[in-house]
């Protein structure tokens, strides 16, 4: 169930104007509509990506979040969460 | 009776429009050229309408529904996810004869999801652009385009096999549609590439060349026997669509293929073949 929540999330953050200014807004607040536990709202709020894989959240999802939403929206930023330190990145947003 | 007489298997990187000047400038004219050739081959051809069998990347389809296997059968635009050089635009679909292959799949078995009105993404909008939209310049007809997005990079994963069965299914129905029109299909996707996960930039050329032998031998079986870990293993996630290859193989039915340009660029996070689908 946590993964379907986070992929819920994790699409509404990458693709919905509304839903990406309420975050903004108010993250706890904006998470508090969802029925996520501690330790997910945690993996959002921290832009834990390799968490959220490792939880089976489709990696599209993790990468359109971390660009549409992170303070460092850099993909190398991305790559070195994931601990890689690959200089490559697939992103559509340059 | 309409038929299908030709087609391609061509990739859909957006990195390309990106970050064109990342690989070097030979091997990144190389991969223009080789969407160029297609173009004009297509032009060459007798064809009036082309489908593009792709996969939608968890933008168009969200987790309240996850279609395996969806046609677009009205009002097309796209892409949705603009990119330098590649802005939202008007499509001309082909809205009879789609209209057709998801009443001829209701008939027979094959539950389409159908969109009246469809925004697409790069997976159609790269290769309608390169392409068709390329082949009409050159041609001067018009050439319409049929979006069918089947579910290769997000799970559910449409089987291999009812990939097949639904290219099958058609080849079926343009064969079955009243009128004398020519058209070309194209499986847009791969080869191998990892998107969003730590091995991204790894290109693998053994498991791409081995996909491109069994394209080019039109060996639907062999591409099917692949097991998804197999894939994800050698090709990454991206490469699960080689799914689109598989249907857009068995829509054509062809004989072989042909391979028109192999190129892996990291710089562009992927193995991008081009191979022309031949018949007789």
């Amino acid at each position: 169930m946590k993964r379907d929540v986070l992929e819920r999330i994790l699409w509404s953050l990458s693709v919905d104007r509304f839903s990406k200014e309420k975050y903004r807004e108010d993250p706890q607040k904006f998470l508090g509509r969802f029925p996520l536990d501690e330790e997910g709202a945690r993996m959002i709020l921290e832009f834990d990506v390799k968490a959220m894989q490792e939880e089976g959240v489709n990696p599209m999802l993790t990468l359109g979040y971390w660009i549409e939403m992170s303070p460092d929206r850099r993909v190398s930023s991305y790559n070195r969460k994931l601990g890689s330190d690959s200089a490559h990145s697939a992103s559509i947003k340059g | 009776m309409a038929e299908i007489t030709g087609g391609f298997l061509v990739p859909h990187d957006p990195v390309m429009f990106v970050a064109p000047d990342a690989p070097e400038a030979d091997k990144a004219k190389k991969v223009w050229d080789a969407y160029e050739t297609c173009a004009q081959r297509l032009a060459d051809s007798a064809a009036s309408s082309v489908i593009i069998i792709g996969n939608d990347h968890y933008m168009l389809f969200g987790t309240t529904c996850l279609p395996k296997y969806c046609i677009a059968t009205g009002h097309v635009e796209g892409p949705l996810d603009q990119l330098p050089g590649l802005k939202k635009e008007q499509v001309s679909n082909h809205e009879a004869l789609a209209q057709h292959i998801a009443q001829q799949g209701s008939d027979s078995g094959f539950d389409w999801a159908v969109a009246r009105s469809f925004t697409t993404d790069h997976a159609f909008s790269i290769p309608y652009k390169l392409i068709v939209r390329r082949a009409e310049e050159i041609s001067g007809r018009s050439i319409t385009a049929i979006p069918v997005y089947l579910a290769s990079a997000v799970d559910p994963f449409i089987t291999k096999a009812r990939a097949r069965q639904l290219g099958e299914q058609i080849r079926a129905a343009v064969e079955s549609f009243d009128s004398d029109e020519q058209l070309f299909v194209i499986g847009s996707g791969g080869i191998s590439h990892w998107v969003g996960v730590k091995e991204t930039g790894k290109v693998n050329e053994a498991f791409d060349h081995q996909v491109i032998d069994l394209c080019c031998n039109a060996d639907i079986d062999g591409l099917a026997a692949y097991t998804d870990e197999q894939v994800l293993e050698n090709g990454g996630n991206g490469a699960m669509e080689i799914r689109n290859f598989i249907c857009a193989m068995a829509a054509a039915n062809a004989s072989r293929g042909e391979l028109i340009e192999y190129q892996p660029v990291p710089e562009w996070v992927t193995g991008l073949g081009f191979i022309e689908l031949k018949k007789g």
